[in-house]
């Protein structure tokens, strides 16, 4: 075997983590972009909360690997003006539930100036979110918050769920002319998966069929997409045929792929980690129900989320507070069985 | 409450049938499975039975008028209904006075005061809206022209689901079928009696009256496909980025048959009455499977379309068979039809010609075979072609023509540019 055809091999078969695969995308960004730098609390020599940074400040030096004071408020202004300014920030917050404290910033002013500037200035920056329950850090520090972001126009917001799409992801993020927030679960990022070499990108506002099946079309994203095609693959031994539809992104949001698989079900079932009420699974029933596709519905919509609940300290709470894979097979075998 | 009569969907473009005659009169008792009525539809005149046991009123008086399909044209009153009570009128294709028009009586007094105050509906849909069924369960009523109340729901709290639907269609024989659906319990020894869907029987129908109508006769050509097999190689990935479909042996067949048809009138023409009707356009049927059933979606206009557009619009009928949406408009207006069972290893076999056509095309496999070319003897890939045309106004000769051009076009596809 050549020396090509085995480094080729190498790169077809190359698994990285979820982390490491972002840590990828945001050095391929930096090498080939000067205006890219990276921006948050610890991300330079501690190297990132859940070590995604890892040793970029090493490689790209302080300049543009920024540690900052703990101020989410001071990042995301700073962010916005550096991005009018023509520059490419991605900052960190460190763990999702602070957003809150940018929400001035994200909210009102980066996901405005564009329009209020008649396309003038631009915003392109990127945020990074590390989100969502599993890891026993409590109410404070474990909310999945994305459906909140995805309520206004003029943020993308995006919920890659494996290695490959994360770095893709990211890197479409990154060159998008606008505000771009990625929520990355943190029970992801010790995932592996196949991560290609180099260069690449995967569109934002696309879903992935992770599996196709006819019974009952499974749509979620992030961790509940990983724990719909576990689910999916379980139903599957009972003789249900499930499909599952990892949405990707919330905003701009795949209706079409959505539509066009409940067309050919007739069920549905939408799994997310935030608070179910007022959520993503309520707009993905809203929109089937409005749309044509109503009439192909043989069963009501399920809708498993969140409880309403801050979420508990208590690992055996936490895990009941959140759909589990166990949750999806219910759900699923209710819904196919005509019992829903 | 009382369980109204329809006038059955008993085919699949039907959209109004006849009462021809009662077998039932007003106030009678009817079993469940008694010959109510004789239906006309432009096909056939068939029965219909009742659907519950009960006491028959309401007759739409049996004029052989048109009524659509779906129109109550009576209600049965169940055991402890008081008829007198309410009776609900049916509604004949000329609407009653509407205000005469009252939901049907309840099984208790007040409820239907309560649950249906507005008496100015229709009784059909004054029944629908307390009716537990999915919007799939509705359409796919809809379609088939079945009032979704009569469907017995499976579902939680007796939600009516396609299954049911579904069910109920393939339980309501609407041809005269009686005598085999009760054999089962006379002789259980006789294996399972699996009900005609309503597909199936249409199905029944129309060949068995196209073998009755239309004196057959074949005509069988094997032909080289050895220059369809280079085009089809040479411009399939082309069109297959075009238009996202890859054509296959079966459109690139259409696509030749409808290059030809025009110089034979006779082969897109249909009988009617002492008359034969030329086609102006060539509309090209393709036999398909679709869960067991034969179904023919129609490539309409295709002597002006090219391998692109067919393909286009067979991936898209193929699609449509396979979701099942497909549309009875699809199926309609066929003017010759292509049946391909190469792909099951078949060498030959003859087709019925599906009526109102004159003609229609059977192909088998294409398989190496030894053939003698220029003294000698070499494999060419050769299918079999059968053709089953209409002698009432198809002769052997027109035919014979037919399948020389057919061979000519195949051989040398050029021949249509």
């Amino acid at each position: 075997m050549s020396t090509l055809t085995e480094a080729a091999v190498e790169s077809a078969v190359r698994e990285l983590t979820y982390a490491e695969a972002i840590r990828e995308a945001l050095a391929i960004a930096m090498e080939a972009d000067e205006r890219v730098f990276l921006f948050g609390e610890d991300v330079g020599v501690y190297g990132g909360a859940f070590g995604v940074s890892g040793d970029l400040v090493h490689r790209f030096g302080p300049d543009r690997v920024i540690d900052t004071p703990i101020s989410e408020l001071g990042i995301a202004g700073a962010a916005v003006g550096a991005a009018i300014t023509g520059m490419r920030p991605v900052l960190e917050i460190q763990f999702s539930d602070f957003v809150t404290l940018a929400m001035e910033q994200i909210v009102n002013q980066a996901a405005k100036i564009r329009f209020m500037f008649g396309g003038k200035a631009k915003v392109p920056m990127v945020v990074r979110l590390p989100g969502g329950s599993g890891t026993g850090a409590a109410a404070q520090h474990s909310q999945s918050l994305e459906a909140w972001f995805a309520h206004v126009p003029g943020l993308k917001v995006i919920q890659p769920s494996t290695p490959h799409d994360a770095k893709g992801m990211l890197l479409a993020a990154i060159d998008d002319p606008n505000p771009v927030l990625i929520f990355e679960h943190k029970l992801l990022y010790k995932t592996k998966g196949h991560v290609p070499e180099g260069d690449y990108r995967v569109p934002i506002g696309k879903a992935a069929v992770r599996r196709e099946g006819r019974d009952l079309t499974i749509v979620g994203s992030s961790i509940m997409a990983v724990r719909a095609v576990a689910a999916a693959e379980k139903l599957a031994q009972e003789g249900i045929d499930a499909e599952v539809i990892d949405l990707r992104s919330l905003r701009p949001i795949d209706f079409d792929t959505i539509a066009a698989s409940v067309r050919k079900t007739h069920r549905l079932l939408v799994v997310y980690e935030g608070v179910k009420t007022m959520g993503i699974g309520a707009e993905i029933s809203a929109m089937i129900a409005e749309s044509d596709v109503f009439d192909f519905l043989d069963a009501p919509i399920i809708r498993l989320g969140g409880a309403e609940v801050p979420l508990p300290y208590n690992p055996v709470l936490e895990k009941a507070a959140v759909p589990q894979e166990e949750n999806i097979l219910e759900a699923a075998r209710r819904l196919a069985r005509g019992e829903a | 409450m009382p369980v109204e009569v329809i006038l059955p969907k008993v085919d699949m473009d039907m959209e109004t049938g006849s009462i021809e005659a009662w077998k039932v009169s007003e106030g009678d008792f009817v079993k469940q499975g008694d010959i109510l009525f004789e239906i006309g539809t432009n096909k056939a005149v068939m029965e219909v039975e009742a659907p519950a046991s009960g006491i028959i009123r309401n007759l739409v008086p049996a004029s052989g008028e048109p009524i659509a399909v779906g129109t109550p044209v009576a209600w049965i009153f169940l055991e402890g209904e008081d008829a007198s009570d309410t009776p609900p009128p049916p509604a004949a294709e000329t609407a009653a006075a509407p205000q005469a028009q009252q939901p049907p009586a309840s099984p208790s007094g007040e409820a239907a005061a309560s649950t249906a105050p507005a008496s100015n509906g229709h009784p059909a849909r004054a029944l629908d809206s307390g009716v537990r069924a999915t919007p799939l369960a509705r359409r796919t009523a809809r379609l088939h022209g079945i009032a979704i109340a009569e469907v017995t729901g499976s579902g939680p709290r007796g939600r009516i689901t396609e299954e049911d639907v579904l069910a109920h269609l393939a339980k309501r024989p609407a041809e005269p079928a009686p005598v085999a659906a009760r054999a089962p319990a006379e002789a259980p020894t006789e294996g399972e009696l699996v009900p005609f869907g309503p597909v199936r029987r249409i199905i029944a129908s129309r060949l068995s009256e196209s073998m009755r109508v239309a004196p057959h006769f074949y005509m069988m050509a094997q032909i080289d496909m050895g220059a369809l097999q280079a085009l089809l190689k040479r411009v399939g990935p082309r069109i297959e980025k075009a238009v996202g479909v890859r054509p296959s042996l079966t459109v690139l067949l259409a696509r030749v048959v409808a290059g030809i048809l025009p110089r034979h009138p006779m082969l897109n023409a249909s009988v009617e009455g002492d008359a034969a009707r030329l086609h102006p356009t060539v509309n090209i049927g393709i036999a398909m499977e679709r869960d067991g059933d034969l179904v023919v979606p129609v490539l309409r206009g295709a002597e002006g379309k090219n391998l692109a557009e067919l393909t286009r619009e067979f991936g898209r009928l193929r699609e449509a068979v396979a979701n099942r949406t497909i549309q009875p408009a699809d199926m309609r207006g066929g003017t010759f039809t292509i049946s391909n069972l190469g792909m099951y290893g078949v060498d030959s076999f003859t087709a019925i010609i599906n009526q109102p056509e004159s003609a229609i095309l059977a192909v088998g496999r294409t398989v190496d075979t030894p053939v003698g070319r220029d003294g000698q003897i070499v494999l060419r890939p050769m299918a079999t072609f059968s053709l089953s045309s209409d002698h009432r106004i198809v002769d052997g000769v027109t035919a014979a023509r037919f399948m020389a051009d057919l061979r000519e076009a195949i051989e040398c596809p050029e021949v249509l540019i």
